[in-house]
């Protein structure tokens, strides 16, 4: 295998792992897979990608409005659908299912009206960068990628550590009604959990478009290997999400280049139904010593 | 108990005035209407055949999913199935084709118990993903295996159906297909409220309750994902045989979404709201769609909407209204009556 198909891993594994962070901390705060993120990160690249082809916007303002718009409908999600519905049905899974899926058709269908059903070239970050490492050259935007989930990363990892908000998501995470016991606003936690997921996936939907461009419909794909890495990953720690891209991108590559490109996607189902069978709470879990 | 001894002693001509009755003669008449309405058509034709076969799709689905709670999202491949299996006999055998349907329904059936099986202990977020994963991997099976399917190509020019020795045209298959939905749709309104749908309906939301019972929930939902599957290749046969082709982009993952959200939209009270889901959404997403492209987009809206303002669908809504305006009447007669007392 060329060192080249290596950079890609590398690439798809930070994208994966960036999503898969958007579904880490919706579960956290709600207890519940929000797959519309996949659409957001879609909308969110869509809607730069046009703003800089159609009207001549510069990279970074559009970049900055598409994260924004991101975040923005993960918000609207949550106030206007998930809270009201969830509070009509006592908080059971299957409404809220349901909702998230309409959400994903909604915006699916809003990005299509709006944009064209085309498909829209991103534009990358930094193209006039690459590394040149003497066996592979990393170009450009996979630096920008690579750079912009560590940060990611680091910065949630930090914020579930130091701030105020982060430790209460991370006590909603392991108990809610406790939490809500000892009187934390669990609610605004949730939003702000909703609101930074938004922002995280609308960031890697933004630096993903540039690599194999983005149409209305790529969120639905993006939503399950998004879901498929958290899986695989685990929720044990911050970092789960992106070990667990990783080992999804590297299965991604793989697989196609070694057994042929239909075995793919049956791969991709057994290693899920392996999952759910064996290892249902993924590789990394939180242990509690007593 | 009471309310079926009622309606025995409500006479001998108790079943000409009872509600079944009524909307199984008035489900009945609608059909023969959509079927006049369809006549010579032959966009009309096209419209009530994919009306058909999404509702046929929807109510596989109601069963499992309304009623049973359980969101399998692979029956854009039990729908594929029940295509190809059409597409397979009229170009591989010289079998008669309503066979097809047969064996395209106890294929689907089979693997549809197969799936659940395998994904018996999964439920909500984990069972969608993983049974929407069996649908894409179906979906490059379709295009890999192309010595069964044909690949991208699909199955062409498929012959069309014969009853008693004589060609149906495409007129009256089409007036068969919206009866068989009636058929369908009538006999799930049926299960739905017998001691089986009842019991499948407990066991959504009271799984245990169900099991001390003695009934066997795990059983009971194979026994309806099959059913439900079954039904789902019955609409793909049905398509592929008045449209004479198939191929991997006839069914798509796409499809299905747009089945979760039919009898949500119809309302989930009753197998007639999966119809009626169906009915609206060929209207929004192809009547719609080809004129003013956003068709798709004012679906799913009228999706969330529904979600969030009526809860039990567009039947639900009537209903509410319906016994809002009865009780108005009614309070109504009898301040009246209490007005002209004195």
């Amino acid at each position: 295998m060329s060192a080249q198909l290596w950079v890609s891993v590398v690439q798809i594994g930070c994208f994966f792992g960036l999503v898969a962070l958007g579904y880490y901390l919706v579960l956290e705060g709600a207890d519940f897979f929000n797959f519309a993120l996949g659409p957001f990160a879609m909308f969110s690249g869509l809607t730069a990608s046009w703003l800089m082809a159609e009207q001549g916007w510069p990279l970074g303002l559009a970049a900055v409005l598409g994260i924004a718009i991101a975040a923005v409908l993960a918000v609207v999600t949550e106030v206007a659908l998930v809270r009201p519905i969830d509070a009509r049905t006592g908080g059971g899974e299957l409404p809220s299912l349901i909702a998230v899926v309409a959400v994903l058709f909604a915006v699916e269908q809003l990005a299509g009206t709006l944009f064209g059903r085309q498909l829209m070239p991103g534009r990358s970050w930094l193209p006039h960068t690459s590394l040149d490492l003497g066996f592979v050259t990393v170009d450009g935007q996979t630096l920008a990628l690579v750079f912009c989930t560590v940060v990611a990363f680091t910065g949630v990892w930090l914020w579930m550590r130091k701030s105020r908000y982060g430790r209460i998501l991370r006590a909603v995470g392991s108990n809610r009604e406790a939490a809500k016991t000892l009187g934390m606003p669990v609610g605004r936690v949730r939003l702000v959990a909703f609101a930074l997921a938004g922002g995280v996936v609308g960031l890697a939907g933004q630096l993903f478009a540039a690599k194999a461009g983005v149409s209305f419909q790529s969120g639905f794909g993006w939503a399950l290997s998004g879901f498929l890495a958290l899986v695989i990953g685990g929720t044990g720690s911050v970092w789960a999400p992106l070990a667990g891209g990783m080992l999804l991108a590297l299965a991604q590559t793989l697989v196609p280049y070694y057994l042929g490109s239909a075995s793919l996607d049956y791969a991709v189902l057994a290693v899920a139904i392996l999952f759910f069978a064996l290892r249902p709470s993924g590789l990394f879990v939180r242990k509690v010593r007593v | 108990m009471s309310a079926v001894t009622a309606r025995k002693s409500s006479g001998a001509l108790g079943w000409a005035r009872s509600a079944e009755t009524g909307r199984i003669l008035g489900t009945l008449a609608l059909t023969l209407g959509v079927i006049a309405w369809a006549g010579a058509d032959l966009f009309r034709q096209d419209l009530a055949l994919l009306g058909a076969t999404y509702a046929l799709l929807a109510l596989g689905m109601y069963l499992p999913f309304n009623l049973a709670g359980a969101l399998s999202l692979a029956y854009s491949a039990y729908v594929a199935i029940g295509g190809y299996a059409v597409g397979l006999v009229a170009t591989k055998t010289g079998w008669p084709l309503p066979l097809a349907y047969l064996l395209g329904a106890v294929a689907s059936a089979a693997l549809a118990v197969l799936l659940g099986f395998a994904t018996r202990r999964l439920s909500g977020f984990y069972l969608a993903a993983v049974t929407l994963l069996f649908g894409v991997a179906f979906q490059s099976f379709l295009l890999d295996a192309k010595d069964i399917t044909g690949g991208a190509l699909g199955i062409g020019s498929i012959r069309p159906l014969t009853l008693f020795g004589s060609e149906l045209d495409r007129r009256t298959f089409i007036a068969l297909t919206l009866l068989a939905v009636w058929i369908v749709a009538v006999a799930v309104d049926r299960v739905r409220r017998s001691p089986f749908g009842v019991a499948l309906q407990s066991s959504r939301d009271v799984p245990a309750a169900v099991e001390a019972a003695g009934v066997g929930v795990p059983a009971m939902r194979l026994t309806v994902l099959g059913a439900g599957a079954a039904i789902a290749s019955l609409g793909g046969g049905l398509f592929t045989t008045a449209n004479q082709t198939i191929g991997p982009d006839t069914f798509t993952l796409h499809l299905v979404m747009l089945a979760i959200f039919m009898p949500l939209l119809g309302g989930q009270g009753s197998a007639w709201g999966a119809v009626l889901g169906a009915v609206l959404v060929v209207e929004l997403t192809f009547n719609l769609q080809i004129f003013e492209r956003s068709g798709s987009l004012i679906f799913g809206v009228a999706v969330l909407a529904v979600l969030l303002i009526a809860p039990g669908g567009i039947l639900g809504f009537a209903g509410q209204a319906t016994r809002w305006l009865r009780g108005r009447l009614a309070r109504g007669k009898g301040a009246q009556e209490k007005g002209a007392r004195p």
